[in-house]
C-alpha cells in the first residue's frame, strides 16, 4: 500500500511540471498582456493611462521578455523560494490573495457539499426503494426542474426575492452592519441567514444530479439476487439496505471525490460573482479577464494540484471502501 | 512684462464674494463649529479644538441650495477590485480642481495659482495651517519632497508620466517660502493644470506626505526598509513604495494620512466594503463657518456584478451615485422605482457627444481597403445611408438625436456644421457619393466590388460587453447592405480589440466617443485628429504621434500632420482662450476631414439622490475626465 502511494506521488511530478508549462503557454495565448487588459479595462469606461507610465510599468513586470524567461522566473520562485508571483492587478503576493479568501470559499463549498449529501441521499435512496411512487415523481421532476434551471438565473431571483420581500441587503454574505465588524455571534448569525442562498444556487444543481445517480445506482443493485437471498434470510429492511447495495451504489460518488475538491475552490465562478461573494470564483475570473498571468496561473496550477491529490484519495477510498478493488 | 493670470474661485471676483469672504474671516474671528463627535473630542482632549485643526484662512465653500447639517452616511457602489468610484466619491483633493460647472480650474487645497505668460512656470499658495488627516502639517516641503524622492526618483517612477514632462523633462518643484512652491517646466505646459484636476492629479497628493511616507522609502529609512519589505511581501522597496501611493494600492492602506473630507477606515481590498470616516483635520468650511463634510461617514460596497448594483439601487440601499446605474437599458427600472427606493434623479450628462461612433481605418495594413477608406466620399456615402431616426427609436427610446461626432452644443468649440453635416438619411445621395468614389460596379448578391475586383469587405468590431453597440451595429449592417456594402459586425473582448488597435490590425471600431464638453476635447483629443492608437480612424499615424519609431506607425497625411501642430500650439498656450482658439482651428480640419461618422447624440443619463438629499447639482457632466461627482462638492451635501 505505502508503495502504491510513494508510486502515485511520484507520478504527480511530471505531470505537475507538464500542466505547469501547458498552464503558463495558455495564459500567454490570448494577443495582448496584463497591461493592454489595462488600457482597454479602462478605456471602455472612457479613462486613459497615459503612455509613459505603460512603458515603465511594462518594464517592471518584465511583460518586455519572452515567455520562456517569464515561466522560469514563476516557476523558479514557487520551487525554490516557495513564492508564487505577484499579482500585477493587486500589487500584492498571489498567496496572499488566494489564502484571504479561501476560508470563506471553504466555508460556502463545504457547506453546499454538506447540504448536497444531506438532501440527495435520503432522496435518492427513497425514490429508488418506492420507484413510481407519488415521491417518487415528486423528486424526480424538482430533480429535472434543478438540472435545467440556470445557476446564475436562479440566483438573480433569489436575489431579488430575498432583496425585495425579505428586507435583505443586496449580495455578499454579511449585511452592511457586520460587513466590517469583527467576529462575534452575531456576526456568525448574519452570516447563516445570508447564507441560504448561495447553498441553494450551488447546490441544487448538484443535488438533482446525485439524486438521478444515486436512484439510478440503487435500482440496478435492488434487483440483484444477493438482496434477494439476504431478504430471505430475514434482514431487517433498513440494515439490508444499508449494508449492501446502498454500499454498491456508493461507489460512482467516491470515485468522483477527485472533482470535488477543486470544485471546491473554483466551482462557484458564476454564482459569487452573480451573488458578489467574496470568494476565490470572482479573483479567478478576474485574474483570467485581466491577464494577471501569476495569479491566473497560480489558481490553475492549484487546482490541478487538487485534482492530482483528489483523485488519488477517490482511488484509496474506493479500495477502502470495496474489497473487490482492494483485492482486486 | 510678467502678465500673470491668476485662477481664482469664481465667486472671488463678485461682489457677493466679498461678502462670503468676510462671512468667513467672521466666523474664524467667532469660533468655527465642528461635528458633534468632533466637539466631543475636542472636549475631552483627544483632539485640537477646532481652530486649531482648521487653516488660518480654510476654503469657505458656498452650498449649493442651504447650510446643511451634520450626520448621516453615504452609501454608494462600486464594481470589481480596480475601479475609480472611491477616488471619484472621497478621494476628489487636489491643489487645483474643476468647477462644479467643468467650465473652469478653480484653487482647492492651494489657495491661488499664478500662471507665467509662456505656460513654464505655475506659482502655487497654500493655506497656512493646513494639516494631514493624522494632524502632521502639510506645506511646501511635502510637495518639494514628492518632487525630489518620488517623481524624480528613477526606481519609483522609471518613466513620469506625460502630463508632468515639458522639453523632455519631468516638472521640478522649488520653495520659495513655507506657504508658496512654483512648479517650472522645461518647455510650455499649457495643459498642467487641467490635467491636475483629472483623476491624473490625486498622484501628486497621495505621494506628498513626507512624514508617513518617509519609513517605506530606502533613502530615508535605510535599516528598516528590509523588514517593511519583507512584512508586506513586496519584491522590492520600489514596489513597496509604489504600493503606499498608487492607484488603488493607496486605498488599501489604512493608516495613510490625506487632505480628503472623509478618512478610509475599511480598506479597499476589493472583495466587501470600503468604509471611510469624517476627517477631523478637513481644510475647508461652509459659509457659516462649520467645519466640512456634513456626512459622518461614507460606505463603497464592492459588487462583482453591476447588476446587483442596479438591484441595490432599486431597493434604496443607495444614496447618491450614477455611476453603473445609468446605463440605457437599466433607466427604465431605475426611473419606474424611484417611490420604492426613495430617490429621485439627477441628470448624469455624457461628457462625450455620440452615443456610438463608427471609425474606419484609413491606414489599413490592406491596400485596397485603405484605398477606400481614405476616400472622403466613400465615408459621405455610408454616414447617409444610416437611418438615424430609426436608431433612435430602437436603440435609444426616442432619447437620443442625431449628431456627428462633434463637441455638444452650448460649449466653446460647439460647430453646428460638424455635427450636423451628412446626418440626413437619403439612399439616394449615398449612392451618388458611392459611385463618386469610383464604386460603380457590382457583384451578383448586388454588393459594390474595389478597384482590384473584389468585393468590399470589412469587419467593424465592438465591445461584447456593450449589447447596445452591437444591437445598433446590426441594424447599420442592414442600412449598408441597402447600398452594397458588406460590413460585418464583429463583437469581441476589449483586450482583443487593443491589442488589435496596437498592432494597426483592425478594419475598423464602432465606440462612444466623438468629443463633447470642451476639457474632454483638449484633454482627450482622440476622435478629433490621430493622437494615439485609440483614434482608430487612422490607427498608425495615432502610433506615429505618440512614437515615429512604433513599427506599426505611418506617415500620416498633411491635414493631419497640421492638426497635430495644431494641438501642440494647444499644450503650450497658456491662457485657455488661445487653447480654445488654436483647438478650433484643429477642429475645422475634423470637419473637412470627415475622419469619423457619427450617428446619436447619447441621450441625458440619470443618477439617484435620496429625496432628503440636499445640495446635489439638477445636472453633473459624467465622465472620468470630470471624476463625477467630486467636483459637485460631496463635502456639501447633507440629509434634511
Amino acid at each position: 500500500m505505502a508503495g502504491f502511494i510513494i508510486r502515485r506521488l511520484l507520478y504527480m511530478i511530471p505531470m505537475m511540471f507538464a500542466i505547469s508549462v501547458v498552464t503558463f503557454i495558455i495564459i500567454q495565448l490570448p494577443p495582448g498582456d496584463f497591461l493592454t487588459a489595462m488600457t482597454a479595462r479602462l478605456a471602455s469606461q472612457s479613462e486613459t493611462i497615459d503612455p509613459g507610465v505603460i512603458a515603465g510599468l511594462r518594464e517592471r513586470y518584465g511583460l518586455d521578455q519572452p515567455w520562456a524567461v517569464q515561466y522560469w522566473k514563476w516557476i523558479s520562485g514557487i520551487l525554490l523560494r516557495g513564492d508564487f508571483g505577484q499579482s500585477f492587478d493587486w500589487n500584492k503576493p498571489v498567496s496572499e490573495l488566494i489564502w484571504a479568501r479561501m476560508s470563506l470559499t471553504m466555508v460556502v463549498s463545504v457547506t453546499t457539499l454538506l447540504f448536497v449529501w444531506a438532501v440527495a441521499f435520503p432522496i435518492g435512496i427513497y425514490s429508488a426503494v418506492r420507484q413510481y411512487s407519488v415521491g417518487d415523481y415528486f423528486a424526480t421532476f424538482f430533480g429535472f426542474l434543478g438540472l435545467a434551471i440556470p445557476n446564475f438565473l436562479l440566483a438573480l431571483v433569489l436575489m431579488f426575492v430575498s432583496a425585495q420581500y425579505l428586507g435583505q441587503s443586496v449580495g455578499g454574505l454579511f449585511s452592511p452592519l457586520y460587513i466590517n465588524a469583527a467576529w462575534s455571534w452575531a456576526k456568525l448569525g448574519d452570516l447563516i441567514s445570508h447564507m441560504w442562498i448561495p447553498v441553494i444556487v450551488l447546490g441544487t444543481g448538484a443535488t438533482a444530479a446525485l439524486i438521478r445517480i444515486m436512484r439510478a445506482n440503487l435500482l440496478d443493485e435492488l434487483n440483484k439476487p444477493y438482496v434477494d437471498m439476504a431478504r430471505a434470510r430475514g434482514l431487517s429492511e433498513i440494515r439490508l439496505l444499508l449494508k449492501y447495495p446502498v454500499r454498491v451504489a456508493l461507489n460512482p460518488f467516491v470515485s468522483t471525490v477527485g472533482w470535488v475538491l477543486p470544485h471546491l475552490v473554483s466551482g462557484s465562478v458564476v454564482v459569487s460573482i452573480v451573488l458578489s461573494l467574496p470568494i476565490t470564483g470572482p479573483l479567478l475570473l478576474n485574474a483570467l479577464f485581466a491577464q494577471d498571468m501569476y495569479l491566473a496561473g497560480t489558481f490553475i496550477l492549484l487546482m490541478s494540484m487538487l485534482t492530482l491529490i483528489g483523485t488519488l484519495i477517490s482511488d484509496l477510498l474506493l479500495a477502502w471502501l470495496d474489497p473487490r478493488i482492494r483485492n482486486g | 512684462m510678467h502678465q500673470v493670470r491668476t485662477l481664482r474661485r469664481q465667486v472671488v471676483s463678485t461682489v457677493a464674494a466679498t461678502i462670503l469672504i468676510a462671512a468667513g474671516w467672521a466666523g474664524a474671528a467667532l469660533g468655527f463649529q465642528e461635528a458633534p463627535e468632533l466637539k466631543a473630542l475636542a472636549a475631552a482632549g483627544k483632539l485640537p479644538p477646532v481652530e486649531k485643526r482648521l487653516p488660518r484662512e480654510p476654503l469657505v465653500l458656498k452650498p449649493l441650495e442651504s447650510v446643511g447639517t451634520y450626520g448621516g452616511t453615504w452609501r454608494t457602489a462600486t464594481f470589481g477590485g480596480g475601479d475609480s468610484e472611491i477616488e471619484r466619491s472621497i478621494g476628489y483633493t487636489r491643489l487645483v480642481r474643476w468647477n462644479p460647472e467643468w467650465t473652469e480650474v478653480i484653487p482647492d487645497i492651494a489657495k491661488s495659482v499664478e500662471v507665467n505668460d509662456n505656460a513654464t512656470e505655475y506659482t502655487f499658495t497654500l493655506r497656512e495651517g493646513t494639516r494631514w488627516s493624522d494632524g502632521a502639517p502639510f506645506n511646501a516641503d511635502d510637495l518639494v519632497w514628492w518632487n525630489e524622492n518620488v517623481l524624480r526618483n528613477t526606481k519609483i517612477t522609471p518613466a513620469a508620466p506625460d502630463w508632468l514632462i515639458a522639453g523632455g523633462k519631468p516638472v521640478v518643484v522649488d520653495k520659495i517660502d513655507d506657504y508658496k512652491v512654483v512648479f517650472k517646466f522645461a518647455a510650455p505646459n499649457g495643459l498642467f493644470l487641467m490635467n491636475m484636476a483629472t483623476v491624473r492629479g490625486s498622484d501628486i497628493l497621495a505621494a506628498a506626505p513626507a512624514h508617513y511616507l518617509k519609513q517605506f522609502h530606502k533613502d530615508f529609512n535605510p535599516n528598516g526598509i528590509d523588514a517593511l519589505v519583507k512584512a508586506a511581501g513586496a519584491t522590492d522597496w520600489a514596489q513597496l513604495f509604489n504600493n503606499k501611493i498608487g492607484f488603488p494600492g493607496r486605498w488599501r492602506d489604512l493608516g495613510r494620512p490625506t487632505l480628503d473630507a472623509w478618512v478610509l477606515t475599511a480598506p479597499y481590498n476589493g472583495t466587501t466594503q470600503v468604509a471611510a470616516e469624517r476627517n477631523p483635520y478637513y481644510a475647508k468650511v461652509d459659509t457659516s463657518g462649520n467645519q466640512l463634510p456634513y456626512f459622518d461617514r461614507v460606505t463603497i460596497d464592492v459588487m462583482q456584478d453591476t447588476q446587483a448594483i442596479i438591484l441595490k439601487a432599486i431597493s434604496g440601499e443607495i444614496d447618491m451615485q450614477n455611476r453603473f446605474i445609468e446605463t440605457t437599458d437599466a433607466r427604465a427600472v431605475i426611473v419606474q422605482n424611484q417611490q420604492k427606493g426613495g430617490y429621485g434623479l439627477f441628470i448624469a450628462r455624457p461628457a462625450w457627444s455620440n452615443a456610438l461612433l463608427i471609425t474606419l481605418n484609413q491606414t489599413h495594413k490592406n491596400p485596397a481597403l485603405r484605398a477606400v477608406f481614405s476616400n472622403k466620399d466613400f465615408r459621405i456615402g455610408l454616414s447617409y445611408a444610416i437611418n438615424r431616426e430609426e436608431l433612435n427609436q430602437l436603440i435609444y427610446a426616442g432619447q437620443a438625436k442625431p449628431y456627428q461626432a462633434a463637441p455638444r452644443e452650448g460649449t466653446a468649440l460647439y460647430d453646428e456644421k460638424m455635427a450636423t453635416q451628412y446626418l440626413e438619411y437619403d439612399v439616394k445621395l449615398a449612392n451618388q457619393h458611392l459611385d463618386k468614389a469610383g464604386l460603380t460596379k457590382r457583384d451578383a448578391e448586388g454588393f459594390r466590388l474595389g478597384q482590384d475586383g473584389k468585393r468590399i469587405t470589412f469587419a467593424i468590431d465592438a465591445l461584447t460587453g456593450s449589447p447596445i453597440q452591437v444591437d445598433a451595429l446590426e441594424l447599420i449592417q442592414r442600412y449598408w447592405k441597402a447600398v452594397g456594402i458588406d460590413m460585418q459586425p464583429r463583437p469581441a473582448e476589449r483586450s482583443l480589440i487593443f491589442s488589435r488597435l496596437q498592432n494597426n490590425d483592425n478594419d475598423g471600431l464602432a465606440w462612444v466617443g466623438g468629443g463633447g464638453y470642451d476639457f474632454l476635447g483638449l484633454l482627450d483629443p482622440k476622435w478629433y485628429f490621430p493622437h494615439e492608437y485609440e483614434s482608430s480612424f487612422a490607427t498608425a499615424w495615432g502610433l506615429y504621434y505618440q512614437n515615429p519609431k512604433d513599427p506599426n506607425a505611418q506617415e500620416p497625411s498633411a491635414a493631419a500632420k497640421k492638426q497635430m501642430d495644431l494641438y501642440q500650439q494647444v499644450q503650450k498656450a497658456p491662457t485657455l482662450a488661445k487653447q480654445l482658439e488654436a483647438m478650433k482651428e484643429l477642429l475645422a480640419i475634423t470637419r473637412d476631414e470627415f475622419y469619423v461618422i457619427g450617428t446619436n447624440l447619447e441621450p441625458d443619463r440619470v443618477g439617484i439622490v435620496k429625496t432628503n438629499m440636499r445640495n446635489v447639482p439638477k445636472v453633473i457632466p459624467s465622465t472620468s475626465f470630470y471624476m463625477t461627482p467630486g467636483p459637485a462638492k460631496p463635502e456639501t451635501f447633507y440629509y434634511k
